[in-house]
């Protein structure tokens, strides 16, 4: 897409919001719309973009795959282990009420624990899956 | 000891043994001695339940429970101590037989077979001692899968096809019809013990009843009424050790023997005789009787000459026990015994034959007596037992099967009785003759006299003992009377 | 921790997954898996001492009550489920180290490892979860760990398997799903102990007898019952040997315990065969279905495509079990559950075996083995022996209650379909049996499978003997369990 400069140029000015814009939809899940799922999958179509725009080379350079696959592999972790640790701290598993001395503190904090685990591992899938398919068509 | 002990002893030796035959695999004498004391110390065990049954001791031992109300247990009675010491004590004589036989050949895979040997000995006393017909369906199965490597022992496609029609038809037999009779008889009656007197009485419909006779009858294949006979023949193709085994040790016993016990101790006696068209049963054996011996009045092969014989003569005992008749059940009881007796010697003399003159056909035998006089001596006591001539054993239960014909004026066995003496002297007698007084036609390939010592051994031995029993049947008779409470 | 065991359980996979996929190596990841699998087991084995001392055992998720929160339900059934598949997970893993670095490259082990802790997650999952939406969650978590495990086999054709299970499983999966949405729009819950309770109220409309359609029709697909089986033998067939031995022994069991809860605790017992014709439907197609499956088996020259046929007429014989609807059926149908896993697991690995000396599965592989690999032919001898039914096996213990259950309800022509399904295990068994003691090798340097192999299959194939004899522990638990069952509803 080297010609293509005007693109190039309106993408670079758009990719930053688009990310501030997914951490904004990640942390204010528990007050309105947005989550794990959804922040995720916004903040991979960043990624998206730049790749259409710059290349894969660039973008891998930026995000490499084996980034990715720890960040996936971490984010289910925080979630499994946020569980874990009420459990450690007398109640079932995944029992928030149990994390801070307040319940209603504790099921905030529990919440966007596990929703940025979530968060982490949707983007970095939705971003492995893309570099794949992409690398794929280079390739051949 | 004490007779329990003695009891679950008799499944652990041959076990035990088959493990340290197959140990001493290497060295062929040790082997053979691991055998013969194996097969020694199983008969003096089974010795020992025998003087405790007679003393009146309490012998059961119950194992594992598979099922509710069904476990694994063992006892004895008069029945099953008459087929454990027959089977043990053949064992011994067998085992003899086979190192003269297997070493004279020079058949190959010998541990194999001794091994397996064995392992159906062990079959073979779980089925004798077996307390109910769970425990004696578990044993009948393992005597029929550590037969197949018997069977198949030659290994060629022969000995492929044979086992094949074996298995094929002693596994589809026991699955299809005798597994859903015994599961049938435990619906209805709740237990499947072995009781004097039956379990079924009142808890079955009149029509029901007959269907599960039928089943009994044509899933206990090993008893070999037709048409579940073809497997008998098809087996000779076994080294001739094996078909001993198979006709008077364990196979073929064990199937008569889990019959006679369906009569006496599942139906009972009494009950059976309420049975609508129980008779039937009668006719089925006795058919296979006649129709046996007609077959085999044209078979020119020794061995399969043998195996029809061997079919009719177990439709004697089956037709025996159906007729219910107590004299009948005692000749039955005795004609296990009998025929163990004169069979085996028929088929020990038969491998002697083979082994000495490699000849296999009843034309081939034309003056042979004179070269094989001990063999051919106990040829001919066999066949006078066969054919129930005084003074063999064959002749003791004969008597007894036709005063039972006669306790019921049983017309159709005493027809049939008359007829295959006939037709059994018919095919017999000619090979007698022709063996002592015609001259040998062909000079034989090599050179030969009498066969291996140990087989002249081993075949002497059941001979004499066919003759022995004639005279001394009197403890025999004593203990199987025990079954019909007395004698009537 | 005690209180916590129904989640530990699920806990071991969901941890060990991620953090296998960031091992390397073929051995890092086998090692944590292993572990994990036999801590489960452990958790398991106590799971089930726990429900037998002290009836169903009840767990909130995140504190949650139900019928709002999701909570697990462990009784007899699913107590005895999740022994066998952990159980079964701790036998495979062992076995896999070597069968799955030689069939897969040392190189994708850790993905091989992580793809097969979530689908013991999955499975797991399903078994002890209460909520029918959990169930399929869990389902979906398992199906597509078993497409990806399924895409890793060796033959090309591996690919093609997996993408027509995959769509098949789909529209399984969907199906339970549309149901699972009728449920809870005539109900208002997705929590089974309520839905227990609330729809013998509303049982006569149609949204409930379309549910129920649905459901059955769904899970039968994951079940692999005649005629929707069409996606068994290829998966089994190319996924790697140590896949087909977990999966051939598990996956349609879980979807069998599925089938059960629903037909049993959920619907009930009254509904189920009642109103709706489920016994006049579900027993001619498993009669149907043992019979050709049996008969196809035997003109296989590929032998794991012959076990995975036979795994069909298996589920038939489970699935007869409890569409007969009483407790001796129901009892006769977990047993073969457990007996069958066993068996399968049993001989499906000794097929890996014969795989890895062999480099293939064809009858013309199994020629003569009986001489050049002994201990892997009798493993198998003896497998196939259960398979029949010999007594003193796992596989007689079956046929017996099977037998007498059908009996019980004079039910002769099923009798006679569950013998002669027998008797053709007799002829495909024996044809390997006979082509292993009389054939000639093919290749006659081969020697035994390597004991990494042998440890794990002689275990299985010991305890097919084990449980065929000392039938205490089984036949106990799947009488608790149907009784359970049969009483319906849900115990509080």
């Amino acid at each position: 897409m080297s010609d293509h400069l005007i693109l190039r140029i309106v993408g670079k000015f758009l990719i930053p919001y688009i990310l501030l814009f997914g951490l904004y939809v990640q942390f204010h899940g528990d007050f309105g719309p947005g989550g794990g799922f959804q922040a995720g999958v916004i903040f991979a179509s960043a990624f998206v973009i730049h790749t259409l725009l710059f290349g894969l080379e660039s973008a891998e350079r930026i995000a490499p795959q084996w980034v990715l696959k720890i960040v996936a592999a971490s984010g289910v972790l925080i979630y499994a282990l946020v569980g874990v640790a009420a459990m450690l701290m007398g109640g079932n598993y995944l029992d928030y009420d149990f994390l801070a001395a307040d319940p209603i503190a504790g099921q905030h904090i529990g919440i966007i624990l596990v929703e940025f685990g979530v968060g982490l591992t949707v983007a970095s899938v939705m971003m492995l899956l893309f570099f794949t398919f992409a690398g794929r068509g280079e390739a051949s | 000891m004490t007779a329990n002990t003695a009891l679950l002893l008799t499944l652990v030796v041959p076990l035990l043994g088959a493990v340290l035959i197959a140990l001493a695999g290497r060295w062929p004498n040790l082997r053979e001695t691991v055998t013969m004391v194996t097969a020694l110390t199983l008969f003096g065990l089974v010795i020992r339940v025998l003087m405790g049954l007679n003393a009146g001791e309490e012998i059961g031992v119950e194992l594992v429970t598979l099922f509710s109300g069904v476990p694994i247990a063992f006892n004895t009675e008069p029945l099953s101590i008459l087929f454990a010491m027959i089977a043990s004590g053949l064992w011994i004589v067998t085992s003899i037989y086979a190192i003269g036989y297997m070493r004279g050949t020079n058949e190959k895979q010998q541990t194999r077979f001794y091994v397996c040997f064995a392992i159906a000995l062990f079959g073979a006393m779980g089925v004798a001692f077996s307390a109910n017909l769970l425990t004696l369906f578990i044993f009948y199965e393992v005597l029929t899968i550590s037969t197949y490597p018997l069977v198949t022992h030659k290994g060629d496609d022969k000995a492929k096809a044979g086992g094949r029609t074996y298995l094929g038809i002693l596994m589809t037999t026991s699955i299809v019809f005798l597994l859903p009779a015994i599961i049938w008889t435990y619906a209805a009656a709740g237990t499947l013990d072995f009781v004097p007197g039956g379990i079924l009485e009142g808890h079955l419909a009149a029509g029901s009843a007959t269907l599960l006779l039928m089943l009994f009858l044509f899933g206990v294949a090993k008893a070999a009424v037709m048409p579940v006979h073809r497997w008998l023949p098809a087996a000779m193709v076994a080294p001739t050790p094996v078909s001993a085994l198979l006709h008077a040790v364990a196979v073929v016993k064990a199937g008569v023997f889990t019959l006679i016990k369906v009569v006496i101790y599942i139906f009972g006696t009494d009950y059976l005789a309420e049975v609508p068209y129980e008779q039937f049963a009668v006719y089925i054996a006795g058919f296979t009787v006649v129709a046996a011996s007609c077959i085999a009045l044209r078979q020119t092969n020794i061995k399969r000459l043998l195996a029809y014989s061997t079919i009719g003569q177990l439709s004697y005992i089956i037709m025996a026990t159906m007729a219910l008749a107590p004299f009948s059940e005692i000749g039955a009881a005795i004609h296990i015994a009998a025929h163990a007796f004169g069979k085996i010697t028929l088929f020990f003399t038969a491998g002697a034959i083979y082994v000495a003159s490699k000849k296999t056909e009843i034309t081939q035998l034309n003056g042979i007596g004179w070269r094989m006089p001990y063999t051919m001596t106990a040829f001919a006591i066999g066949a006078l037992s066969m054919i129930g001539v005084p003074p063999t054993a064959g002749f003791v239960s004969k008597w007894f099967i036709i005063a039972g014909a006669f306790q019921l004026d049983n017309y159709f066995v005493l027809v049939v009785l008359i007829l295959s003496t006939a037709l059994n002297a018919a095919y017999f007698l000619p090979i007698i003759f022709n063996a002592f007084f015609k001259p040998e036609d062909v000079t034989p390939v090599k050179d030969h006299a009498e066969a291996p010592t140990n087989m002249v051994i081993a075949l002497s031995v059941t001979a004499t003992l066919t003759l022995l029993f004639f005279f001394f049947n009197g403890p025999v008779l004593d203990l199987e009377t025990q079954i019909v409470g007395g004698m009537p | 921790m005690l209180a916590h065991l129904p989640v530990l359980v699920i806990l071991a996979p969901l941890l060990g997954a991620p953090v296998a996929s960031l091992l390397r190596g073929p051995n890092w990841p086998w090692l944590l898996a292993t572990l994990l699998s036999w801590f489960a087991l452990l958790c398991s084995v106590l799971l089930l001492i726990q429900v037998n001392a002290q009836g169903t055992f009840i767990y909130t998720m995140g504190g949650w009550e139900a019928p709002w929160g999701i909570e697990y339900r462990i009784d007899f059934a699913n107590a005895l489920l999740l022994v066998l598949i952990t159980g079964l997970a701790s036998v495979v893993l062992p076995y896999a180290r070597l069968s799955v670095e030689h069939e897969i490259g040392a190189d994708r082990c850790p993905l091989f490892y992580t793809a097969l802790l979530l689908l013991i997650l999955g499975l797991c999952g399903i078994t002890v979860t209460g909520d029918a939406f959990n169930v399929f969650v869990f389902l979906e978590v398992s199906s597509l760990a078993t497409y990806t495990l399924i895409a890793m086999g060796k033959d090309r054709r591996a690919l093609t398997a997996s993408f027509s299970y995959l769509i098949m499983g789909t529209i399984g999966a969907t199906f339970y799903l549309i149901g699972v949405g009728f449920l809870y729009v005539m109900t208002g819950t997705l929590n089974m102990a309520d839905l227990a309770e609330r729809l013998p109220a509303i049982s006569d409309s149609s949204t409930v007898r379309t549910a129920f359609a649905f459901i059955v029709t769904g899970i039968c697909l994951k079940l692999a019952l005649f005629p929707l089986h069409l996606w068994l033998p290829n998966a089994y067939t190319y996924s790697p040997s140590a896949v087909t031995a977990f999966l051939g022994a598990t996956a349609t069991k879980v979807a069998v315990y599925v089938l059960i809860r629903f037909v049993f605790t959920i619907f009930g017992v009254e509904f189920s065969f009642g109103a709706e014709p489920l016994a006049e439907v579900l027993v001619p197609l498993a009669i149907i279905g043992l019979l050709s499956a049996s008969t196809v088996s035997i003109m296989q020259p590929n032998i794991k495509r012959m076990l995975a046929y036979s795994s069909v007429a298996q589920i038939g014989y489970i699935v007869l079990g409890l569409a007969m609807g009483t407790a001796m059926g129901l009892t006769a149908s977990l047993l073969h559950v457990f007996n069958h896993g066993l068996m399968k697991g049993a001989l499906f690995m000794v097929m890996g075996a014969v795989a890895y000396r062999m480099g293939g599965t064809s009858i013309d592989d199994m020629r003569g083995l009986a001489k050049t690999m002994p201990l892997t032919f009798w493993a198998f001898v003896l497998g196939g022996l259960s398979l029949i039914g010999v007594p003193l096996t796992v596989g007689f213990v079956s046929k017996w209650h099977l037998i007498l259950a059908a009996l019980e309800l004079g039910w002769w022509p099923v009798v006679v379909a569950i013998l002669a399904g027998s008797m053709l295990a007799v002829v495909y068994v024996g044809r390997v049996v006979e082509a292993g003691f009389f054939g000639e090798p093919k290749d006659a340097t081969k020697r035994e499978a390597p004991w990494g192999l042998l440890v794990p299959l002689w275990v299985l194939v010991i305890a097919n003997i084990w449980f065929g004899i000392d039938t205490r522990l089984t036949v106990d638990i799947a009488e608790a369990a149907a009784a359970q069952l049969m009483a319906g509803g849900v115990v509080r």
